[in-house]
């Protein structure tokens, strides 16, 4: 649920973060080894944000009272 | 009201009858039957038995010819549409609405039942021009004739629905609600997106696809309300708050698809303009179609034409961002492969650099010794160059004298001989000497000898030591 979801830097983060660092790498005179672990960071972010994008299905979910959800069950979705 | 008038309205609906059937009443001043009526049929229907035949009349209770006149007026009146001015409008605490719609002379009363009013945007305001679509009846406990109405419309199209927009839209604008800068950013890559809708209609279904198609990562939270009829806007403005205020949601969609301006009325109320303006998170309105403009729509952070759009709008296309994606890691590689080339050419370069940085440091002394080396070659080459010329002029000058001494030698020899016949020696030869004084010198005459008293004579192989003994007289 929400909690893992909350762990992990989103998209937003990740392409802000990735665009930092491209900034840094594209203008800086950054030591070697900085260039090297930002690089290294980039692609992580990018492979992490493949993995999102990946995802197949829609996760839909619906607010009952208490504040809890669980997923809506209708087709509405999968037209 | 008094029994002529009850007659009078009798009479007039018997004429219209009679006008509307084109045939003449069965009985001349005879009154109508009153259909689904059967006790009374007889009696109201018959004609009045001559008076001095049946002393005893039948007499109708006031109810019973409520009733009847009720069904006659409501027989003769089918549901229609009648104009004027708005009078007296009072809201029950049940919820119907009392009022009198009048003309410069006449009034008629109206009555609005609940279900009818609560669709109202709003209460009409008295003296408002309205046209209402009515069915005239009689309120039987009070025998008074009156109107149902069904619907109220202010003058114009949709003129209270308007005047109720236009008067929320004022009071948001004033307190600064609408102001373009109050409007926020959406969440560029939102997470979770909420939506508020119906959960049966086709709006969320337009709403699911788009974001399935675009952007199948995203969770979507669903809070369902109604989105018309009585308590709608108060279940929407609810929802609003409800998955506004949850941490985990990033954006929220509030919208339905199109209707009647009276469907769609929910989302002109203040509660749910409230609850939009009051969201902690960006909300994005997509009430009905393109032309609709609702004042959730003003208050929104964005407002999409459709559910569709809305959703198009939150979230942005898988491909593209796959795309971007692709050109990030491109420029990634690219800026690290620079950034190593840099160093790559600085170290090829290193040698090079540094030929240059000690060169330029060396240039100036380098230059120095050189033109002092070529002054010293300069000097030296004169030096050599003068020698040489010296040489030369010593050779000529050597060559000169040996030339010259030869010549001398040669001429010597002649002149040897030459000197010879002249030297005094041959002179000796012959005989003669020389008196030479101590000192050398010649001794030519008397008195040189007179001077000395030894002399040398010179002959012609040597000397001879000789003595003075006298002189003697010339040619003695």
């Amino acid at each position: 649920m929400p909690d893992k979801h909350e762990m992990e830097p989103g998209l937003e983060e990740r392409l802000r973060r990735l665009e930092e660092i491209l900034a840094a790498l594209e203008s800086d005179e950054l030591e070697l080894e900085v260039s090297l672990s930002l690089f290294e960071e980039g692609v992580r972010h990018i492979r992490e944000a493949e993995k999102t994008l990946s995802a197949a299905t829609l996760r839909v979910e619906e607010v009952l009272s208490g504040g809890q959800t669980q997923p809506l069950d209708s087709e509405a979705g999968q037209e | 009201m008094g029994d002529d008038g009850i007659l009078d309205l009798f009479t007039a609906a018997a004429e219209r009858a009679e006008a509307e059937s084109g045939e003449p009443p069965a009985d001349g001043g005879a009154l109508p039957s009153v259909p689904g009526d059967p006790p009374h049929e007889g009696a109201v229907a018959q004609s009045p038995p001559p008076r001095p035949a049946e002393p005893e009349p039948d007499v109708l209770s006031v109810s019973e010819l409520n009733s009847a006149v009720r069904r006659v007026v409501e027989d003769a009146f089918a549901i229609l549409w009648v104009g004027g001015e708005i009078g007296n409008w009072k809201r029950a605490g049940s919820g119907h609405c009392y009022f009198t719609l009048k003309d410069d002379r006449a009034e008629v009363r109206c009555v609005m039942w609940r279900g009818e009013a609560s669709r109202l945007p709003m209460d009409p305001e008295d003296g408002m021009e309205v046209r209402l679509h009515a069915q005239p009846t009689v309120y039987e406990a009070r025998g008074s004739y009156q109107l149902v109405v069904r619907k109220l419309e202010a003058a114009g199209e949709e003129g209270l629905w308007r005047l109720a927009f236009e008067k929320l839209r004022a009071r948001l604008q004033e307190e600064g609600l609408l102001a373009p800068e109050r409007k926020r950013a959406l969440p560029r890559f939102p997470r979770t997106v909420g939506v508020v809708t119906s959960t049966t209609g086709a709006a969320l279904r337009d709403i699911l696809s788009v974001l399935q198609r675009r952007a199948p990562w995203t969770r979507v939270l669903v809070l369902g309300a109604r989105m018309q009829g009585d308590g709608a806007a108060q279940e929407i403005a609810e929802a609003v708050r409800t998955l506004g205020s949850r941490p985990d949601v990033d954006v929220l969609i509030v919208g339905r698809g199109g209707g009647s301006m009276e469907d769609l009325w929910a989302f002109n109320e203040e509660p749910v303009a409230r609850a939009i303006v009051d969201c902690p998170v960006p909300v994005v309105s997509a009430v009905g179609h393109e032309v609709d403009v609702t004042i959730s729509d003003l208050v929104a952070d964005l407002r999409a034409p459709t559910p569709s759009a809305a959703a198009e709008a939150v979230v942005r296309d898988g491909a593209t961002l796959r795309r971007q994606l692709g050109e990030v890691q491109l420029r990634l590689r690219r800026a690290l492969k620079a950034s190593v080339d840099l160093r790559r050419r600085r170290i090829a370069d290193a040698p090079r650099r540094l030929a240059q940085a000690l060169q330029a440091r060396t240039r100036p002394l380098e230059l120095r010794v050189e033109s002092v080396g070529v002054r010293l070659v300069r000097s030296t080459e004169l030096l050599i160059a003068e020698r040489r010329r010296r040489t030369q002029v010593l050779d000529r000058l050597e060559r000169a004298m040996v030339g010259q001494i030869r010549r001398l030698r040669s001429d010597f020899g002649t002149v040897a001989g030459r000197l010879e016949a002249l030297s005094p020696l041959a002179t000796l030869k012959r005989g003669y000497a020389i008196p030479l004084d101590p000192d050398g010198g010649v001794l030519r005459r008397r008195t040189d000898f007179a001077e000395v008293d030894r002399f040398q004579l010179r002959v012609s192989d040597g000397r001879i030591a000789c003595r003075v003994e006298d002189i003697l007289d010339e040619e003695a």
